[in-house]
């Protein structure tokens, strides 16, 4: 079983290095906002594999969890900023 | 300067989300000792919650929930339960935030009042960082120019 969640995890790893060229050379700002917050999302997903890795996924769903409310956050900031210009 | 917003959707979903956030900021406070976490992380997701409350609400509306007084206030307020809990275990004659002499004080055995002393500077520590996180985003938002200083002008 291990092996199976370290082949998702790297999988995950290669295609956020796809996500990242959508933020380094993406077309516009609304891409960019997207692309950020869908690297987020993984980020989320690689710890909650490692807490399965671990067999501490008690203490790595606490961690996850903090980390979507900030990505929330930092999202709706984002479009924010973008609304408004300020 | 941030104004309301007027998207419905961002609106609900802020008043839903906001109380379960704050709810789990004091989770997080409370179970410090047990998984990751402690004062400083809990606080800063309280302070979270208020940025999205900012954010969404707006300068004006916010200001009507937690002022600046009251920032300070709750800043303060951590900061003197933190000092506060060490000074007393030093006028009961052991070394600053020494949690075992407390347990005179609240009349249990010295490893239970290492775990409720803990408790209470985690509490402290909390306030002041929720406090000092809400304040560093309002004064970067407001550029330090409050609208009532622009109308005395």
């Amino acid at each position: 079983m291990n092996t199976f969640f370290i082949a998702v995890g790297l999988s995950i790893c290669l295609l956020t290095l796809l996500v990242l060229y959508r933020v380094v050379f993406g077309p516009g700002v609304y891409n960019r906002v997207a692309a950020i917050s869908a690297i987020g999302t993984k980020t989320l997903i690689v710890l909650l594999i490692f807490g399965f890795l671990y067999n501490r996924e008690d203490m790595f769903i606490d961690i996850s969890m903090v980390y979507a409310l900030l990505n929330f956050i930092g999202c709706i900031a984002a479009a924010k900023y973008l609304e408004m210009g300020s | 300067m941030i104004y309301r917003s007027d998207d419905i959707i961002v609106k609900t979903i802020s008043r839903i989300l906001i109380p379960f956030i704050q709810l789990y900021a004091l989770y997080v406070i409370a179970h410090g000792h047990y998984s990751p976490g402690g004062g400083f992380q809990g606080g800063v997701i309280l302070g979270a919650s208020l940025v999205l409350l900012f954010l969404t609400r707006g300068y004006d509306e916010a200001k009507t929930r937690i002022s600046e007084k009251t920032v300070i206030i709750f800043a303060s307020l951590g900061l003197l339960i933190y000092s506060g809990i060490g000074l007393i275990c030093l006028l009961l004659g052991g070394n600053y935030l020494d949690y075992s002499k407390l347990s005179v004080l609240l009349h249990v055995n010295p490893a239970r009042a290492r775990a409720l002393g803990i408790l209470g500077i985690e509490t402290g520590v909390g306030f002041a960082v929720m406090a000092v996180m809400f304040s560093i985003f309002f004064d970067i938002s407001t550029g330090g120019v409050l609208p009532e200083d622009e109308e005395e002008k």
